[in-house]
């Protein structure tokens, strides 16, 4: 160092050179390759192959799109697929309208601690493991000894046979879904909401008392920002959910909560048919990002 | 006839009392302006008429009724906010139409109350536009103009010039003056710059930590303030204050000693000298601007610290007895720092506090 000092007297030392800046991101490229990009790229290549791992003897030879030919004439693939996309549409304005509401309940100006204390309480279903929402949903759900049952039983109620009926079943996992991704929209409206210039919104309640247009004309397009991230999170959230429904359900009875993570699981890990489940996972991805650009596309405004 | 009345208005956050006891009346078309220092209350009050802070205590009366409770879209009074409080997502057009379409008017109505605003403000070229596309001056204007467009009964405005250059405010100070004489509406106007104060109101309302300090014409708190606080704020330069002491009182003649004036005393002719005592503190007030220099017959004589030349007047710091006088001269006196200053005053210019800071 000090030599090049010597002969190149007018180059400050810089303390760093022209690779340094590689070494900071290389572990961070590093990880995405191994867990992100690789598995991707794996599984872009089996899809085009016959890769079934119980018959080695077979080989895994390149079979063009005979796998994707396969999956989008399967009908179980689809009933799966349009399953997700009602689980989608049934959960989604739920969680919506009750985080809103929750969002303008904790916006609202007064009692600091309790509101405190309320915004503390909505991380925790976020802070917690999808197996672990399942388990809980097994507790509640539970026919003989289940809370859910238990207050069913106060308002005069039979017991319901939750988890072995198609639709109690397909009602038990929108209502885990719902309380645990109902804060997630709570907190992401009341971060749009505290987005709004105070002066504006005094500005509004000088032209008009009525809270909905408030709500509709001024606070809204603060909060379709956070609406779009919402759709976007959840839709790729629901295609890929499996860990919840599977320890609630496995998908049953029937094919009641038969989500498609979850039939591609079972191609893949239970048939061993990593060739289709991975023709499979490739159009899911393919769906996922085609929603994303059409909500952004739709949705999102620059306020 | 009473447009605007406040009754012993009073506002407190917990223990911490802001506003304790505010009463006054505007007739209608008046121009109010508060005016005081930073905290001094003012922007709360207005928020108070506006009905955007909750009264602690008191009434409010707007034309008549009494609106102390009232919600704020309900009092029909329009707001001009510091930062304009434009709806950003909305064009120019639609932020002043917002009120009229909330109150559900025929949008013939909207649009031909928005199009005259718009030509009043000379807006018409702009109405396509976002907020975040215009200038700071145009913004304010817009933000005049959603106010106009609902013909409220009250218009407030917070500071409304505090964010512009100085150039452009002076021209919106001219302009608010002119809409105000053509509208003939009745305005409270928050400022801490005494300028706008003094050049835009019918009355001024002085404030200090929550009180009224004086209520008056722009001339009258110039003329003649009612303690040393607003002596102090009205006027610029500051008016200079001498702590003299009383040597002798007799029948209208006060003869008081400093260090300061010329032959260590000054004579004041004034009413008030009966009531002064041998000894007593008073304190000499001498606006900068009624000093003259080179004087036959000085009143102070003090030493010159040095001089600000601002082209056509100069200013000139001088040194009495630990407090600093100020004197606004006009052209280019020729002065060195440490010469002798000889200064005279109209005797009708010199005003004279007890030593609480009220006026003889």
């Amino acid at each position: 160092m000090s030599e090049a000092m010597r002969t190149a007297p007018t180059k400050p030392n810089r303390g760093y050179g022209r690779w340094t800046p590689l070494w900071f991101l290389a572990p961070a490229v590093l990880t995405l390759f191994l867990i992100g990009i690789y598995p991707t790229l794996f599984a872009l290549v089996t899809s085009f192959r016959r890769y079934n791992i119980t018959r080695p003897r077979e080989g895994f030879p390149f079979v063009g799109f005979e796998n994707y030919i396969g999956v989008l004439t399967d009908s179980t693939f689809w009933s799966s697929l349009f399953l997700t996309a009602k689980f989608y549409v049934t959960v989604l304005p739920i969680q919506v309208v009750l985080g809103l509401i929750i969002a303008l309940l904790l916006h609202k100006p007064g009692m600091g601690f309790l509101k405190s204390l309320a915004r503390v309480t909505l991380v925790v279903p976020l802070a917690t493991t999808y197996a672990v929402v399942g388990l809980i949903g097994r507790l509640i759900f539970n026919r003989d000894f289940g809370v859910a049952n238990q207050f069913l039983g106060f308002a005069g109620f039979g017991p319901v046979d939750w988890l072995s009926t198609p639709g109690g079943a397909f009602a038990a996992i929108v209502i885990m879904d719902v309380w645990q991704w109902t804060p997630f929209c709570a907190l992401l409206f009341l971060a749009g909401l505290s987005m709004v210039p105070g002066e504006i919104e005094e500005a509004a309640r000088l032209e008009t008392s009525s809270k909905l247009a408030l709500l509709r004309h001024v606070q809204l397009p603060y909060l379709l920002p956070g609406l779009t991230a919402i759709m976007i999170l959840r839709s790729a959230d629901v295609l890929k959910l499996f860990d919840m429904v599977f320890v609630m359900t496995r998908g049953g009875p029937g094919s009641a909560t038969d989500l498609i993570s979850i039939y591609i699981q079972r191609v893949g890990f239970r048939i061993f048919d990593l060739g289709t489940a991975s023709a499979q996972a490739i159009l899911l991805l393919i769906i996922t990002i085609i929603i994303s650009r059409l909500y952004i596309r739709l949705l999102y405004r620059e306020v | 006839m009473t447009f605007l009345r406040l009754d012993n208005i009073k506002k407190s956050y917990g223990d911490a009392s802001v506003i304790k006891g505010v009463s006054f009346t505007a007739t209608k078309g008046e121009f109010v302006v508060f005016v005081g220092p930073s905290g001094c209350g003012k922007s709360t009050l207005l928020r108070m008429i506006a009905g955007l802070e909750d009264v602690s205590e008191g009434q409010l009366y707007i034309d008549g009724k009494d609106v102390t409770y009232e919600e704020p879209a309900k009092r029909e009074v329009s707001m001009v906010f510091q930062s304009y409080a434009l709806y950003p997502h909305m064009n120019v057009f639609e932020n002043m139409a917002f009120g009229l379409r909330m109150a559900k008017r025929p949008e013939a109505e909207i649009k031909a109350q928005v199009m005259e605003a718009a030509r009043i403000l000379q807006l018409e070229a702009l109405l396509e536009r976002k907020p975040r596309a215009l200038s700071g001056g145009q913004r304010q204007r817009v933000a005049i103009g959603r106010s106009i467009v609902r013909h409220p009964k009250l218009f407030l405005f917070d500071e409304p010039l505090s964010n512009l250059d100085a150039e452009l405010r002076s021209q919106m100070r001219v302009e608010i003056a002119k809409l105000h004489r053509s509208l003939g509406a009745t305005m409270v106007y928050v400022t801490h710059d005494q300028v706008e104060a003094m050049t835009l109101a019918d009355r001024i309302v002085v404030l200090r930590a929550g009180l009224v300090e004086q209520i008056g014409s722009p001339t009258e708190l110039y003329d003649k303030p009612a303690n040393t606080f607003v002596a102090g704020f009205i006027g610029s330069p500051k008016m200079n204050f001498i702590n003299a002491r009383v040597a002798s009182a007799m029948g209208s003649s006060l003869l008081l000693e400093h260090p300061s004036f010329a032959g260590g005393k000054l004579d004041a002719d004034t009413a008030a000298a009966s009531r002064a005592k041998v000894g007593d503190t008073v304190i000499v007030g001498m606006r900068p601007e009624h000093l003259t220099v080179g004087t036959a017959q000085p009143v102070l004589s003090l030493t010159l610290d040095f001089a600000e030349s601002l082209g056509g007047s100069t200013q000139l710091y001088a040194r009495s007895e630990g407090e600093p006088v100020i004197v606004l001269a006009s052209g280019r006196p020729e002065l060195k720092p440490g010469d002798t200053l000889n200064l005279g005053i109209d005797p009708r210019h010199i005003y004279l506090f007890n030593a609480a800071g009220l006026a003889l």
